[in-house]
C-alpha cells in the first residue's frame, strides 16, 4: 500500500445534536489529487477544517505522513505541512501580496520583505502564477487573490494543500488555469485535496474521488473508473436524472421590457450599459455572464433597489393590460403600483431574509403591511410558514428558529417559498442554486418551471452553463454590463455562450 | 459584526462605569457643579433656638466624595478630630460617602434622620437645597449645609451654613508670594511683577480668594498685577496644569490657585526645573510633595475648629448660629510650612500679618488698598440672592473695609479690583 | 461556528453553537445560575480583598437597597428612571442605530420640564403635569431628530453625532442653570417650587411629597408596556427589527429605511426626554448638568442585557440600581472604597453577559460524552 500524506481514522465531529462527521476514514496518498465530493451539508468542509486546525475532532486520530499528530490550531497544521485555501479569502486589501503572505508568520523573516519577495517570485515562476509580489490586493482579480492564498501556503512550506471549492468564484478559463497549476504542484510532489460540487471538474482534475454523504464516508473510486452518473449515485445514494424537465413556454407575451437601461454605481462606474431586452410571461429567461458583468445591478434595477441613470423598465400588467414604467420607483412604489414582483436575491440572508427571525417573521416581510391597523397580523404568515415547512421539506426545529442558523439549502427554500407564495407576475432569481445540493437544486428548478407554466415571467441568473442551457427558454448573455447576445437556449451550444460571455460588443457598432 | 458588537459593548460598559464613577468619587469633567462647591464665610449674626438633647448627639454626615478626594478628606479629618475632642463614639456618626449633588442627597439626609441623627451635615455647596428641603420637613433635627448661603434667607431655625474665612489665609499666602516677588525683582530676575492665578469658577468665593491673595502681594509689591485663568472645574489636574502653563507663557512668575488639584504646582515645578524663575502658591494641602522647590506655601482650612465648636454647642444644649465663619482668630485657617526657597524674612512678615489679622487691626479688604475703575470704593453688595443688585443684608463697606463673611458665612466679595485681569 | 479552546495540545474544552433554540426555562436557568455563580465569585473576591464575611457584605447590600421602606422606594424610583431610559433606547439599538445620546436627550427633556415648572407654575397640577410630559417628549424628540436626519440624509455616524449632542445638551443645561440659578450666584437651580410643589409628581399612596413614587412607577411601566407592544406587535416595530438585521433586506422589502431611521430615533429620543421629566418632576425637582448622571450609558447595558425586550428590562434596571445602592451601603458601612463595590458590579455583569454565551453555545469536555 502506498504511503499516505494524510490518513484520518474514525474522525468524528459533532455540533450539538448534529453529527457532522461520523467515524470518517479518509486517505490522501502521496502525490495525488483527491476530490472530496459530497452534497451540501455532507461534512466536507468540516472534515477539512479539522485538518487545518480550525476544528478539533471529538473522536478519532489523524496521521500525517504515517505519523500520528494532534492538530489543534492552524499553526499545528502549518507545522505539519498542511495548508488550506478557504472559500473566502483572508487577505488585507491594502497590503501587497508579499505583506499578506508574511503576515502572521512568526520569528525571523517576517520583516525582511525583500527576501520574502524574492522567495515568492521563485514560487510564482516555478508554478506559473501571474502575480507580482508588490501588487496590492485591491488591484487583483478574484483569481489572483486566490493565487495569493495558494502562494501563502506554499511559502510556508506546505506540501499538502486543501482547496475548498476553489472554482466557485472563477470563470471557466480561470478554472482551467487553476487546474493546470494543481497538476504542476502534483508533479512537484505535493498532495492535494479539492472540495467541489462540480462533477465535470472532479472528472477533469482529480486522480481519485472520495465521497461523503450526510456526514458519513461512502467510499472512494479512481477517477478513471468513474463517470458523472456513477459519482452522482454515490453522492445522493440513489440515481438522479440529470435532465431538467423543460416544457415549452405557454403563450409567451411581453411582460417586462427593458429599454436602453444604463446605471452607474456609487463610484461613478458604469455597471449597465444600454441594456435592452424583453422578458415574456410564461418563459424562463436565463441571464448568463461571468460574475460581475452586471447581473446584480440588472435585477436590483428592476426591483427598484438600484438607481437608474437612463432608460426604461416597462411592465405590462397581465390583469389590467396597462403598461407602467418602473424606473424611479422604489420597491414600495412598485408594490403599490400593483406589480407582482418576486425577487430571490443573490445575498439571501443579507437581502432576501431577516437572519435573526424565524420562518414566520420572514414570511411577514412581504405581508406585514396588510391590514389598516397599527399591529401586525401573524396568523397568516404562520400558516404560510408551516405550509412551506411541510411542502418544501425545510429542515428546522420550528418556524421560530432563526433562519440564519439553518443550512444554506433550507434558507433558500424559505426564501423561494415565500417569493412564490406572493403569486408574482415577475419572478427574478439570482444564483438560486448556488451552494445547494443536487436535491434542493432540483426542487428549485421544478418550482421555477412550475411558475413559468403558471404564466409568470421568470428571470434566472445563473453561473452553471449546463443548467442555464437545460432550464431556460431563452438566454440573455451579459458581458461587461452590456448585452452581448439574446439567444435561444434550446439550440445554442455551451461553447457559443462561453464565447458571448467574453466577447465585448464593439463600441458604437 | 459579532466582533463589533463585542467591542461596542465593551465601550459602552466602560463609558457607563466611568459615568458611574463620575457620579461618586472623582470629578467628572461633564459635571462641573458636582464638586465641593462654593465655600462661604461667616457671621455671628442671627442666633436661633435649637434644643438638641444635651445628653446625646448623633451625627449624620453626607459627603460628596470620600477619603481619596482632598476636599472631602479635610472634612472627614475635621469631623474625626472634633468627635475625638468632644468624646463622640464611632457609632454616633453615620457616614455617607460619594453622594452626588442630586435628590440622593435629600434621600441620605432623610436616612440620617430615620437612623436617629440629631445633626445632619452635608459638605458640598450643591447639597444645600436638598439639605434645606430635608430641614424643612424635619424641624426637630439640625442641618448644616457646609459652604452654603441660603440659611439666613430660609427662615428655618434648624438650618445652618458655615465656612472658614479662607480669604485671611490667602492674604497671608499673598504676603509669602509678595516677599518672593520682591526678592526676585531686587535680584533682577524679574522686571515685570506679573502674577498668575488658576481659578476654578468666576464665583464670589474664588473672587474673594484671589483678591485676598493679590492684596497680600500688593502689600509688599504695590505695582504687582495679576491675571486669572478659570478652569471651570474644581478638580482637573490637566486643565489646571495647562492654565498654569498658559499663565507662565504670559510672563507670570508666581502662580496662585483656587482649584483643588496639584496640576498647577506640578506644571510650575516642571517649568522651574527647565530654568524659568517661577513659583507656586497652593491651596488646601501642602504642595511640597508635588513641587519640592517651586512651592512657597499653601493656604489651608482646618475644619475641626468648626466641628468641635458645633458638637460641643449641641452637647451643651446650646443653639447653633445660622451662619458660622471664623478665620485666623479661631485657628480655622492657616498656611502650610514654608517652602525651601521662600525669601528671607518671610516667616517674620507672615507672623506680623497673622498677628495683625488676629488682633483685628488688619482688614484684608481695606478700601484704601485697592481701587475699582481708578476710584476708591465706598459701597458694595454683600449678598444678593435674587439678582436684583440690592443688598439682602447690610451694606458691605463700613468703617473703611469690606466686611467679608460677617453677615453670612459664604464669601461674598465680588468686586473686580484694578490690577487684576480675568483672562476668560 | 464552533471554535476549539485556546489549548495548545489536547483541548480539554470544546465549544460549539447549539443546533436548536433552548426553551425559555433552560435559558433563564442558565442566566440564574450565572447570577448565583457571580455572587460566589464576588464573595470570594470580597474575602480576599477585605477579609470581610461575604454573607454580611451581601446582607449589607440588601439592607442598603431595600432595608427600609424609604430605601425601597428610592431603589424603585431610580430603577424606574433607568428603565424609562433603557426602554427609550430599545428601538434605536434594535435597529442598530447607536444612540449614545441618551444623556443629552434626558437633559433636554429635563430642561423642558423644569422650564414648565418655573414659567407655568400657575397652571393647575392636573394640567401642568401633562404639559410637562408633552414638553419633555418633544424636547427629547427634537434631540433625536437631528442625528436621525443627518444619518438619513448624509449617512453621518450616529455614534459620534449623538455623543456630540450630549455635549451640546450639557452646555445648554449649564446655560439654563445659570439663567434660573437660585439663589443668585450659586450656579445651581435649587429645588424648584419647594414651597408649593407645583409640577412635582404627587404621591400616590400617602399624603406628603417624596414619601412614595407611585406615579413614577405608573408612568414608566405604562411606557414600558406600550414599548413592548410597539416593538413586538406593531408594523413599525417589525420594520425596526428588519432594519436592525439588514438594511438591504429592509430596502428589498420596501421599507423606507431613512424615514424609519428618523421616525424611530425621534421616538427613542422622546422617551429618553420623558425620562428627563421623570427625573425632574418625579425625583430631583431641580436640574443640573448631572441630572442625567451617566444613566444614559448605564441604560445601554440594561437594554443589551435584556436584549431589547422592554419587559425583561424591568428586571435588569432593578438589578443595576440594586447593585448601585448596595455598593453605596457597603462603602458607608465598611468604609470600603467605592471601587470594591464597583468590582462586585463588574463581576456580576460579567457573569450575566457570560451566561449569554452558554445560552447560545454548548460546551463539551474532552473524553466525556457531551454535556448537553
Amino acid at each position: 500500500m502506498a504511503s499516505c500524506a494524510i490518513k484520518m481514522e474514525n474522525v468524528t465531529k459533532r455540533f450539538g445534536k448534529v453529527v457532522a462527521n461520523d467515524h470518517i476514514n479518509l486517505e490522501l496518498r502521496e502525490g495525488e489529487i483527491l476530490s472530496l465530493l459530497g452534497e451540501n451539508g455532507s461534512g466536507k468542509t468540516t472534515l477539512m477544517n479539522q485538518l487545518s486546525g480550525i476544528y478539533y475532532p471529538d473522536e478519532g486520530q489523524i496521521y500525517v505522513h504515517d505519523k500520528p499528530v494532534t492538530i489543534s490550531s492552524p499553526k499545528d497544521a502549518f507545522d505539519n505541512g498542511i495548508g488550506m485555501i478557504h472559500q473566502h479569502f483572508k487577505l488585507v486589501d491594502v497590503f501587497t501580496a508579499t505583506e499578506n503572505i508574511v503576515l502572521g508568520l512568526d520569528g525571523e523573516g517576517k520583516f525582511d520583505l525583500k527576501a520574502a519577495g524574492e522567495k515568492i517570485r521563485t514560487i510564482c515562476e516555478k508554478y506559473g502564477f501571474d502575480i507580482r509580489p508588490e501588487q496590492k490586493i485591491y488591484d487583483m482579480s478574484v483569481s489572483q487573490k486566490q493565487t495569493v492564498e495558494i502562494v501563502k501556503v506554499l511559502f510556508r512550506g506546505a506540501d499538502i494543500l486543501i482547496l475548498d471549492e476553489p472554482t466557485a468564484v472563477l470563470t471557466p478559463q480561470e478554472t482551467d488555469k487553476l487546474f493546470d497549476i494543481m497538476r504542476a504542484m502534483k508533479k512537484d510532489g505535493k498532495s492535494l485535496i479539492i472540495i467541489t460540487h462540480k462533477l465535470h471538474e472532479v472528472l477533469d482534475v482529480s486522480d481519485r474521488v472520495a465521497v461523503l454523504r450526510k456526514g458519513e464516508y461512502i467510499g472512494d473510486v479512481m477517477t478513471k473508473d468513474a463517470n458523472q452518473q456513477s459519482l452522482t449515485d454515490m453522492m445522493v445514494g440513489h440515481s438522479v436524472t440529470l435532465n431538467i424537465d423543460r416544457p415549452m413556454p405557454k403563450d409567451p407575451k411581453p411582460r417586462l421590457e427593458l429599454k436602453n437601461l444604463t446605471v452607474y454605481d456609487e463610484l461613478g462606474v458604469k455597471r449597465l450599459d444600454d441594456v435592452s431586452f424583453t422578458v415574456m410571461g410564461g418563459e424562463i429567461l436565463g441571464v448568463a455572464g461571468v460574475a460581475g458583468s452586471g447581473q446584480k445591478e440588472l435585477l436590483e434595477s428592476i426591483a427598484g433597489l438600484y438607481p437608474v441613470r437612463s432608460g426604461e423598465i416597462v411592465f405590462h400588467n397581465p390583469q389590467s393590460g396597462k403598461s407602467e414604467n418602473l424606473v424611479g420607483k422604489d420597491p414600495l412604489d412598485i408594490k403599490r403600483a400593483g406589480v407582482g414582483m418576486a425577487f430571490v436575491p443573490e445575498d439571501r440572508l443579507g437581502m432576501g431574509l431577516v437572519g435573526s427571525m424565524g420562518m414566520t417573521g420572514n414570511m411577514l416581510l412581504r405581508s406585514y403591511r396588510k391590514g389598516t391597523g397599527l399591529f401586525v397580523d401573524r396568523k397568516q404568515p404562520e400558516k404560510l410558514a408551516n405550509s412551506i415547512w411541510k411542502d418544501l421539506e425545510v429542515v428546522t426545529p420550528s418556524t421560530a428558529f432563526p433562519v440564519r442558523r439553518m443550512s444554506g439549502g433550507n434558507v433558500q427554500k424559505v426564501l423561494v417559498g415565500r417569493e412564490i407564495a406572493q403569486e408574482p407576475a415577475v419572478l427574478m432569481s439570482a444564483y438560486a442554486v448556488r451552494g445547494l445540493d443536487i436535491n434542493t437544486s432540483y426542487t428549485i428548478y421544478n418550482l421555477l418551471t412550475a411558475e413559468k407554466m403558471k404564466g409568470v415571467a421568470v428571470i434566472y441568473v445563473g453561473e452553471d452553463l449546463d443548467v442555464l442551457l437545460e432550464l431556460c427558454d431563452r438566454l440573455v448573455v451579459l458581458c461587461g454590463g452590456q448585452v452581448s447576445g439574446v439567444v435561444d437556449a434550446r439550440t445554442i451550444t455551451k461553447e457559443e455562450v462561453g464565447l458571448l460571455m467574453t466577447q465585448h460588443r464593439k463600441e458604437g457598432a | 459584526m459579532k466582533k463589533f458588537l463585542a467591542l461596542f459593548l465593551a465601550l459602552v460598559m466602560t463609558l457607563a462605569l466611568v459615568a458611574c464613577g463620575g457620579n461618586n468619587a472623582a470629578p467628572a469633567e461633564t459635571a462641573p457643579a458636582e464638586t465641593p462647591a462654593a465655600q462661604s464665610g461667616d457671621s455671628a449674626a442671627a442666633e436661633t433656638p435649637a434644643a438638641p438633647e444635651a445628653s446625646k448627639l448623633k451625627v449624620g454626615v453626607v459627603l460628596v466624595g470620600d477619603e481619596n478626594e482632598g476636599y472631602t478628606f479635610a472634612h472627614i479629618d475635621g469631623i474625626r478630630k472634633a468627635a475625638a475632642a468632644v468624646g463622640l463614639a464611632d457609632s454616633d456618626i453615620v457616614w455617607f460617602y460619594n453622594i452626588p449633588e442630586s435628590e440622593e442627597c435629600y434621600d441620605k439626609c432623610i436616612e440620617c434622620v430615620e437612623q436617629g441623627c440629631t445633626l445632619v451635615i452635608t459638605n458640598s455647596y450643591g447639597h444645600q437645597s436638598y439639605c434645606q428641603q430635608a430641614a424643612d420637613e424635619n424641624p426637630e433635627v439640625q442641618f448644616i449645609a457646609m459652604t452654603g448661603d441660603t440659611a439666613m434667607k430660609s427662615g428655618l431655625a434648624n438650618f445652618h451654613n458655615a465656612f472658614n474665612m479662607t480669604f485671611e489665609s490667602r492674604y497671608v499666602s499673598g504676603i509669602v508670594a509678595g516677599m518672593k516677588l520682591k526678592e526676585m525683582m531686587d535680584a533682577g530676575l524679574v522686571t515685570d511683577p506679573h502674577i498668575g492665578y488658576v481659578g476654578a469658577f468666576p464665583y464670589a468665593e474664588v473672587v474673594s480668594g484671589y483678591t485676598g491673595f493679590f492684596l497680600g502681594i500688593k502689600s509688599i509689591v504695590p505695582e504687582a498685577h495679576m491675571d486669572v485663568q478659570y478652569t471651570n472645574s474644581w478638580f482637573n489636574i490637566q486643565d489646571e496644569g495647562k492654565a498654569a502653563e498658559a499663565l507662565m507663557a504670559l510672563g507670570c512668575c508666581i502662580i496662585g490657585q483656587h482649584a483643588d488639584s496639584t496640576g498647577a504646582p506640578k506644571a510650575v515645578q516642571t517649568a522651574k526645573d527647565n530654568g524659568q524663575a517661577v513659583y507656586s502658591v497652593g491651596y488646601n494641602i501642602d504642595m511640597l510633595a508635588a513641587a519640592p522647590t517651586a512651592a512657597l506655601t499653601s493656604s489651608t482650612n482646618d475644619w475641626s475648629v468648626f466641628y468641635t465648636e458645633t458638637f460641643q454647642t449641641l452637647l451643651d444644649g446650646g443653639t447653633l448660629p445660622t451662619d458660622w465663619a471664623k478665620g485666623y482668630e479661631a485657628g480655622a485657617v492657616g498656611i502650610t510650612p514654608l517652602g525651601p526657597e521662600v525669601a528671607e524674612g518671610t516667616a517674620e512678615a507672615v507672623k506680623v500679618a497673622e498677628d495683625a489679622i488676629k488682633a483685628g487691626t488688619l482688614h484684608v479688604f481695606d478700601t484704601k488698598t485697592f481701587t475699582v475703575g481708578g476710584a476708591e470704593v465706598t459701597s458694595a453688595l454683600t449678598f444678593d440672592s435674587d439678582g436684583d443688585w440690592t443688598n439682602d443684608t447690610n451694606e458691605g463697606i463700613v468703617d473703611g473695609y469690606y466686611h467679608e463673611s460677617e453677615y453670612i458665612s459664604a464669601p461674598s466679595f465680588s468686586l473686580r479690583i484694578d490690577g487684576i485681569t480675568e483672562l476668560n | 461556528m464552533a471554535k476549539a479552546a485556546h489549548t495548545t495540545r489536547e483541548p480539554v474544552i470544546l465549544m460549539s453553537k447549539r443546533g436548536e433554540l433552548l426553551p425559555p426555562w433552560k435559558s433563564w436557568g442558565i442566566r440564574v445560575i450565572g447570577f448565583l455563580l457571580s455572587l460566589v465569585v464576588s464573595g470570594i473576591v470580597i474575602m480576599m480583598v477585605s477579609g470581610l464575611n461575604p454573607a454580611a457584605v451581601f446582607a449589607t447590600m440588601l439592607d442598603g437597597a431595600v432595608g427600609t421602606t424609604k430605601r425601597s422606594w428610592v431603589t424603585v424610583r431610580d430603577a424606574m428612571t433607568l428603565l424609562c431610559i433603557a426602554v427609550g433606547l430599545a428601538p434605536a439599538f434594535k435597529m442598530r442605530f447607536w444612540n449614545i445620546g441618551a444623556e443629552g436627550q434626558i437633559l433636554v427633556g429635563a430642561i423642558a420640564s423644569a422650564a414648565c415648572m418655573i414659567y407655568l407654575k400657575n397652571l393647575p397640577t392636573l394640567l401642568l403635569i401633562p404639559v410637562m410630559i408633552c414638553a419633555s417628549l418633544i424636547a427629547g424628540g427634537i434631540w433625536g431628530f437631528f442625528p436621525g436626519l443627518f444619518k438619513a440624509r448624509w449617512n453621518t455616524n450616529e455614534t459620534l453625532f449623538t455623543l456630540m449632542m450630549n455635549y451640546i445638551a450639557i452646555q445648554l443645561t449649564s446655560f439654563f442653570v445659570a439663567l434660573w440659578e437660585n439663589p443668585f450666584g450659586s450656579n445651581s437651580v435649587g429645588v424648584i417650587n419647594s414651597q408649593n410643589k407645583q409640577g412635582w409628581l404627587p404621591n400616590l399612596l400617602q399624603e406628603g411629597y417624596n414619601k412614595d413614587f407611585g406615579w413614577n412607577v405608573i408612568i414608566v411601566l405604562t411606557v414600558t408596556l406600550i414599548m413592548y407592544l410597539y416593538m413586538n406587535h406593531s408594523k413599525h416595530g417589525y420594520e425596526i427589527s428588519v432594519i436592525g438585521d439588514s438594511e438591504n433586506t429592509a430596502r428589498y422589502a420596501g421599507i423606507r429605511v431613512n424615514r424609519a431611521y428618523v421616525r424611530t430615533i425621534v421616538f427613542s429620543g422622546a422617551i429618553c426626554g420623558l425620562a428627563g421629566f421623570v427625573a425632574v418632576s418625579g425625583a430631583s425637582h431641580t436640574i443640573s448638568t448631572s441630572t442625567a448622571g451617566g444613566r444614559g450609558f448605564t441604560a445601554i447595558i440594561v437594554a443589551w442585557l435584556a436584549q431589547f425586550n422592554s419587559v425583561v428590562m424591568i428586571v435588569f434596571s432593578f438589578l443595576l440600581v440594586f447593585l448601585q445602592k448596595g455598593a453605596q451601603a457597603i462603602a458607608s458601612t465598611y468604609n470600603l472604597s467605592q471601587e470594591v463595590s464597583e468590582m462586585i458590579t463588574g463581576i456580576i455583569l460579567f457573569f450575566l453577559l457570560g451566561s449569554e454565551f452558554f445560552v447560545n453555545y454548548t460546551v463539551h469536555f474532552r473524553g466525556k460524552k457531551v454535556a448537553k
